[in-house]
């Protein structure tokens, strides 16, 4: 045959231009053959929307931060560009981290069977790595704060395009850095739950900035102004603040203290290239992270007996048996009890954030302290949308379970969902003592009506999530920080349901205000509710037959590696 | 004559453009320990998605134990125990929470549950890592569990999708042996898998599926005697790879090749190829 070689030949040495375009052009059919299904047409369209978002948030950033920019340069307090940086810095940084789920991680390492040379591999690792959301958004920001500078101080674009340039390298490098570091951190799952514990409350400490910082604004506290002034030298050694000290040395004119700054966003971005390396290349040389070898085996002689199952009143001991292991897994799942946890810590940053009077103890529902049940309540349910509107999500392969188990779905659907309904009735008894120990004990006026809500909004939810859990289901792992959230086309379709559903709920509160009779609301409500139960039940009857046309689907999506 | 313990009519399944599986009639007695053979692709997991509910025929009529498993199907699935080929584990369970679980799907009381899951933990040598989840259980760990759960309510049709695959030698030799045994007592085994001696070590009967159809069907006797009468009439340039050695019977490989043609495209040359 023409163009043969010679029998046992391996061939030319492979051009690594050859091998980048191969990858781009595998990830582009990818790409392309996820088109070929409804799902993936409509994972697609949402998609576009979330990327719309971003594009929208990216560009109003930018122009904010030409204008801030512009203004500092025209000001002479080029310096203060690090308070513009800072939040670019953050964002990077952090947001791929917190929504992993918005993120398309390639996992590279599955080239390393092909003849890449390290040099090829490191690229891939850190292009194909960073063709996310935060480099793009990042990127906008930085050409928004380059344009600013240039249109105040047009001498300055020289400057402000190797300064940002170098800023944003570091930012790409770091950000590639970290989740190669993470990678190795999650690969193993203890250590990837207490990094999920770490990250939550990660979250929870960013969602408290506002609050305290708002409240420290009505008071003089002479301590914050010392961690102030013992903080501000740290800011001034980190990349943004040398970024933005090196473009205001250039702007006053003076080269080499301009330099010597943009020298050390150089020596932070070459750290962070050395230690991207240091994983890559341990990644590279065959490391394995395997963690079945690590269990500790017990001798024959010490084994533990087996506990009986858990016997639940009033049920079957299959529908038991689905209970327990439902329980088990959440149990389990670090980040997910935390998610469960955030109505409370909704509640409490509620109460730290102060009302617009700025009284010293008055939070912003100061002036509707009986909404903070109803609130709280709603927060539940909606913190649940993950797990009600992807239920067969975290069984993975193990769906195919139900379908040889001598078991209806609507029964293991009903399990699941009493699964629900127990933890949405622990959190509003956690959410009223809460309310009750941080504002006052609920009016059984608002209790009631709060209760007529959960009982319409519940069994809506449980029927469209038992709906839309079938028809566009994803693999979630709840060991897995970010890794539990639902379908795109599920998330939306969730956030316009809750949406219909709380507007309806206020609009029943604001009769109820409007006739100064709660009574109202909760007699709506109820009506309502019984609407929504036959809305469920009928789902329910209908959910085998829905499952048996969806079964291949379901399953081939939930198995998937 | 018993009713089969499995039979298909005209079992037929399409994707799409693609016939996957084609009017296939299977017939299985009871107690038959019973090898589902096949090329890669010829429709054998298809097939056994069918047989297990995993998957809905597009046309044609499967019967388990005498049942309609399109009308009957709970019924059917309570007599059945399934080694799917993904396993269909719950990972974050521990073997005995997870057998367990399964036993009292199948409608085993809580006592008779956790009596059972201790004592095919115990059989299935994974009972030394009671606290181990089962997402941290090594592949062949995984596939043992598997079969025990399949086994844990004593099914009376047992199917298996390469039950052998990922298994050490002991651990493979401990399920052949409690397959066997299943077979003695009564029990009927259906059973696929790539690796043909262990079907021809363990099967009394074999079914082949090439293309999506059925191409034979019987006892390993009937089937070998089916292809070394073929075999005379062979021209001389065909044949020497059938020729059963003097004093010797045709493998279980042999006549699979035969059937499915497999002889050819080993014939053929990739000359490249050091």
């Amino acid at each position: 045959m023409a163009g043969m070689n010679s029998p046992g030949s391996p061939g030319p040495p492979p051009g690594a231009a050859g091998q980048f375009a191969a990858i781009a052009r595998i990830r582009w059919r990818i790409f392309v053959n996820s088109l070929r299904t409804m799902r993936g047409r409509m994972e697609m369209v949402s998609r576009i929307f979330v990327g719309l978002w971003f594009g929208l948030g990216g560009l109003g950033g930018a122009v904010a931060l030409g204008f801030a920019s512009g203004y500092f340069i025209r000001r002479g307090h080029a310096e203060w560009i690090a308070f513009l940086l800072w939040p670019v810095f953050l964002f990077w940084q952090m947001f791929p981290i917190v929504a992993t789920a918005f993120t398309e991680t390639f996992d590279s390492s599955n080239l390393l069977r092909f003849p890449l040379s390290y040099r090829s591999y490191f690229i891939v690792r850190l292009v194909y790595g960073s063709l996310d959301p935060a480099t793009a958004v990042g990127t906008l920001w930085l050409l928004g704060t380059f344009i600013g500078v240039t249109v105040a101080a047009p001498r300055l674009w020289f400057a402000a395009a190797v300064v940002l340039l170098a800023f944003g390298l570091a930012n790409v490098l770091l950000a590639r850095m970290i989740f190669a570091w993470l990678e190795r951190w999650l690969a193993q799952r203890r250590t990837r739950e207490i990094m999920g514990i770490v990250f939550f409350l990660l979250i929870i400490s960013v969602q408290f900035i506002g609050p305290v910082s708002a409240r420290l604004q009505h008071h003089a506290h002479p301590e914050m102004t010392q961690f102030g002034q013992t903080v501000v030298p740290f800011e001034r050694v980190l990349p943004p603040g040398l970024a933005a000290a090196s473009l205001a040395e250039f702007a006053r004119g003076n080269i080499l203290p301009g330099l010597a700054a943009l020298a050390l966003v150089g020596v932070y971005a070459a750290s962070f290239f050395f230690f991207f390396h240091l994983r890559v290349a341990a990644q590279f040389r065959g490391e394995s992270l395997s963690e079945t070898s690590a269990a500790p085996a017990r001798s024959r002689a010490e084994k533990l007996p087996v506990r009986a199952g858990w016997d639940v009143p009033l049920v079957s001991g299959g529908t038991a048996a689905i209970f327990q292991k439902e329980l088990l897994y959440l149990t389990r799942s670090g980040p997910m009890i935390f998610t469960l946890l955030m109505p409370l810590v909704i509640l409490l940053i509620f109460r730290m954030t102060p009302g617009r009077s700025g009284g010293a103890g008055g939070d912003f529902m100061n002036g509707a302290p009986d909404f903070a049940f109803p609130v709280g309540a709603a927060y539940a349910l909606l913190m649940l949308t993950n797990l009600i509107y992807n239920n067969f999500g975290a069984d993975a392969g193990g769906v195919q379970f139900w379908f040889v188990a001598p078991a209806y779905l609507r029964d293991v659907v009903r399990a699941k969902n009493l699964v629900h309904v127990t933890v949405l009735a622990a959190e509003l008894v956690l959410v009223w003592i809460a309310v009750a120990f941080l504002y006052r004990p609920p009016v059984l006026a608002y209790t009631v009506a709060t209760l007529a809500g959960v009982l319409f909004a519940a069994p809506l939810n449980l029927a469209l999530g038992n709906v839309l859990s079938i028809f566009s289901p994803k693999k979630l792992d709840f060991g897995t920080f970010g890794r539990q959230r639902a379908a795109n086309t599920t998330a939306f379709a969730a956030l316009l349901v809750q949406a219909a559903i709380f507007g309806v709920i206020a609009l029943a509160f604001v009769l109820g205000r409007y006739f100064h009779d709660l009574w109202i609301t909760t007699a709506a409500l109820l009506v309502l509710a019984v609407a929504a139960f036959a809305c469920y039940a009928l789902v329910l009857r209908r959910i085998d037959a829905l499952a048996l046309t969806r079964r291949e689907t379901l399953i081939s999506e939930l198995s998937r590696a | 004559m018993d009713s089969p313990a499995i039979s298909t009519e005209q079992l037929t399944r399409t994707f799409g453009q693609l016939v996957a599986v084609q009017d296939v009639n299977l017939r299985v007695a009871p107690g038959q320990f019973f090898g589902f053979l096949g090329p890669n692709g010829a429709g054998k997991s298809t097939t056994i998605k069918m047989l297990t509910g995993l998957l809905a025929p597009t046309a044609g009529r499967i019967e388990i134990l005498g049942l309609d498993l399109a009308a009957q199907p709970v019924e059917v699935k309570r007599q059945i125990g399934v080694v799917p080929e993904g396993m269909a584990l719950f990972g974050r369970l521990t073997g005995a929470e997870y057998l367990n679980f399964v036993g009292r799907m199948y409608g085993l009381d809580r006592e008779t549950a956790s009596k059972r899951a201790a004592e095919l933990l115990d059989f299935m040598q994974l009972a030394a890592q009671p606290k181990t989840l089962v997402t941290d259980y090594s592949h062949g760990m995984q596939k043992k569990l598997a079969l025990a759960a399949a086994v844990i309510h004593g099914p009376k049709i047992l199917f298996l999708d390469e039950p052998f695959e990922g298994v050490d030698a002991i651990a493979s030799g401990t399920l052949k042996a409690m397959l066997q045994r299943m077979i003695s007592r009564g029990a009927t085994i259906f059973l696929t898998s790539h690796v043909l001696e262990i079907i021809e070590r363990l099967c009394s009967h074999v079914a082949i599926i090439h293309h999506g159809r059925l191409v034979a069907q019987g006892s390993l006797e009937d089937l070998r005697a089916g292809v070394e009468a073929q075999s005379p009439a062979s021209s001389a340039d065909e044949t020497p790879l059938l020729a059963p050695r003097p004093g010797e019977k045709l493998t279980l490989e042999e006549i699979f090749l035969h059937i499915v043609g497999g002889a050819r495209i080993a014939d053929q040359e990739l000359s490249w190829l050091g």
